[in-house]
């Protein structure tokens, strides 16, 4: 090691040579650390697809409330009017199943109006409404990446 | 004296060439012999020569550590056979338990133990805590093992807890479901730590691989480093924490402050906290074979218990998974019932302020309880305060859990645990 300065000040050799052990160790640090991280988020998932399309406008009945097993969704329709209703439970995941007009939770016994609004139970919100839109080949799709709000609907 | 047909056979060998290359020391007969028996050995060395009557005492732990260490032993044994036959795979895992249940010779009895010591091991980690804390043993010096012990009890959960969903069926999945939501909940980085936990959106098989991961390599590893570091404190801070160790140590020398133009020996600059230091030496006896022996039947008697258990009680395993029926009430893991319980009554501050604060709190404890007295003594009466507010907080846990586990019926709704009890089944 090089002499300090007799002012108990830093040398500069002794300034470049902290500065660059410092910047590499962190550096090396930080890249494995972020590499390692990075690696463990999945690029790619191997889930059913966030976006999916259904059957035409005619297959579902005035008035209907379909629920799609493998989505875990509610397809709703009035009238000319569809919408999309999570049957995915806000509070712990679980999946809700229809109680009269409304909707209800088997675990922990959330209750839901015909709106997704919360009546009773500990749910903190709202079941999420999902945008519903009209493929190329005119089939419906639903997007459960895009969320919106309840009075959303796809006129056709 | 009488020589047992087993003592015979271990002097005979320790006779021969061989025997002697492996055991230096025989079967000890002199106090020299027992201290060296204590420090050739890899298996002993870990432990003192002489330990205080004090620690041998049942009274003084209970046992409560060593047995969480054992369970934990005995843990790793089962957890490797099971390893020889389980995949990490949603269409593979559940036939594998059905194979281990009607096909593996002693699969039932090896999984039923690895399941009965996983959850006494959470109990029992618990248990050690409580110990600690009404025995005061995480005053200073202690402080930073209490820290390390509090990790190692969030290991234990953490464990348990990636084990749960590995058999893959209803049980698993909705626990596991239910479980990961909480985590969801945290502040900020909750739904990207959950996405992290699954690997994705939902429990599916990038979840399981993720828990395979972490529930064979990952959190044994730092379970074994800690439980390492967690004894070897124990060690370097003089042994068991004892009720006279304050008055019985000698001050620590602050070398900085002894004059320079004098030379000292090395006995002058010891640190007060070894166990031998100013204590009468007829407190204390050799550990082999007071220790040694105390030792291994704490642990042929924790063997038993497990594998009293595992005979006569099965492990449980509900149908396949199916991500599309939940059970009607879906639980987590009886440890976190009680978190479950304040979760639905609101999930902000039943899933992240609680468990947040209980964590702070016990990792802050021996840096926040400035009273030094009542070390080594069970309820001393000098830390009534802090004996009644931890054993509030106990109640309360303990009355939560025991309301989410059993009061909890369909839908999250009150039920009579003596109506229901029939078609609950055994406990989980």
């Amino acid at each position: 090691m090089n002499p300090a300065p007799p002012n108990g000040e830093l040398s500069r050799r002794s300034f470049f040579q902290l500065s660059l052990g410092w910047l590499a160790g962190l550096f090396a640090v930080g890249a494995t650390g972020t590499a390692a991280v990075r690696f463990l988020v999945p690029n790619v998932l191997y889930e059913p697809s966030q976006r999916f399309k259904l059957g035409r406008a005619e297959d579902y009945a005035d008035g209907s409330v379909t629920f799609l097993e493998d989505e875990r969704v509610f397809l709703i329709r009035q009238g000319n009017t569809f919408r999309c209703l999570s049957a995915v439970c806000t509070h712990l995941g679980c999946t809700v199943n229809r109680a009269g007009q409304g909707y209800h939770c088997p675990c922990h016994g959330s209750a839901f109006d015909h709106e997704g609004t919360v009546k009773s139970g500990p749910a903190p919100r709202g079941l999420e409404w999902f945008a519903v839109t009209l493929s190329r080949d005119s089939r419906l799709q639903v997007d459960k990446g895009l969320r919106v709000a309840a009075d959303k609907y796809l006129v056709l | 004296m009488n020589v047992s047909s087993a003592e015979r056979l271990f002097r005979w060998f320790q006779r021969t060439r061989v025997g002697r290359s492996v055991f230096r020391v025989g079967l000890p007969q002199s106090n020299l012999e027992r201290a060296q028996a204590m420090v050739s050995s890899f298996l002993l060395h870990g432990q003192p020569v002489k330990v205080s009557r004090h620690a041998l005492r049942p009274t003084t732990t209970l046992g409560l550590g060593l047995i969480s260490l054992y369970l934990f032993f005995i843990l790793i044994g089962t957890g490797v056979l099971l390893m020889f036959y389980y995949v990490p795979s949603t269409t593979h895992a559940y036939a594998v338990m059905k194979d281990l249940q009607y096909v593996v010779s002693a699969g039932l009895i090896v999984r039923n133990m690895h399941r009965w010591a996983a959850h006494l091991m959470v109990l029992f980690v618990m248990l050690h805590l409580c110990r600690v804390f009404y025995t005061a043993a995480y005053k200073p010096p202690r402080e930073f093992n209490w820290v390390i012990g509090t990790g190692l009890f969030l290991v234990t959960l953490g464990l348990s807890f990636t084990g749960y969903l590995l058999p893959w069926d209803q049980l698993a999945f909705w626990a596991i479901t239910v479980g990961t939501n909480i985590a969801g909940y945290a502040p900020v980085v909750g739904p990207k730590l959950q996405f992290l936990m699954l690997g994705g959106y939902t429990v599916g098989q990038e979840a399981l691989t993720r828990f395979y991961a972490l529930h064979v390599i990952v959190l044994p590893a730092v379970a074994v480093l800690g439980i390492s570091v967690h004894l070897f404190r124990v060690r370097k801070d003089g042994g068991l924490a004892r009720p006279d160790e304050a008055t019985n140590t000698v001050q620590q020398l602050d070398v900085a402050q002894l004059p320079t133009n004098k030379s000292y020996g090395l006995m002058e600059l010891a640190r007060g906290t070894t166990p031998q230091v100013g204590l009468d030496p007829a407190d204390e006896v050799f550990a082999w074979p007071n220790l040694i022996f105390r030792e291994l039947l704490l642990l042929l008697a924790t063997i038993a218990v497990v594998l009293f258990l595992a005979i006569f009680w099965n492990a449980p395993l509900e149908e396949l998974a199916n991500a599309i029926h939940p059970p009607n009430p879906a639980k987590a893991p009886w440890y976190f019932l009680g978190l479950q319980e304040l979760v639905s009554y609101s999930a902000f501050w039943g899933g992240v302020v609680v468990p947040g604060l209980l964590v702070a709190g016990l990792v802050l404890l021996p840096y926040l309880d400035r009273q030094r007295r009542g070390v080594g003594r069970w309820f001393a009466p000098e830390r009534r305060l802090a004996t009644t507010l931890f054993s509030l907080g106990l109640v309360v846990a303990i009355v939560l859990t025991i309301i989410g586990s059993v009061f909890r019926g369909p839908n999250w709704s009150w039920q009579n645990p003596l109506k229901q009890s029939a078609t609950q089944g055994e406990g989980h």
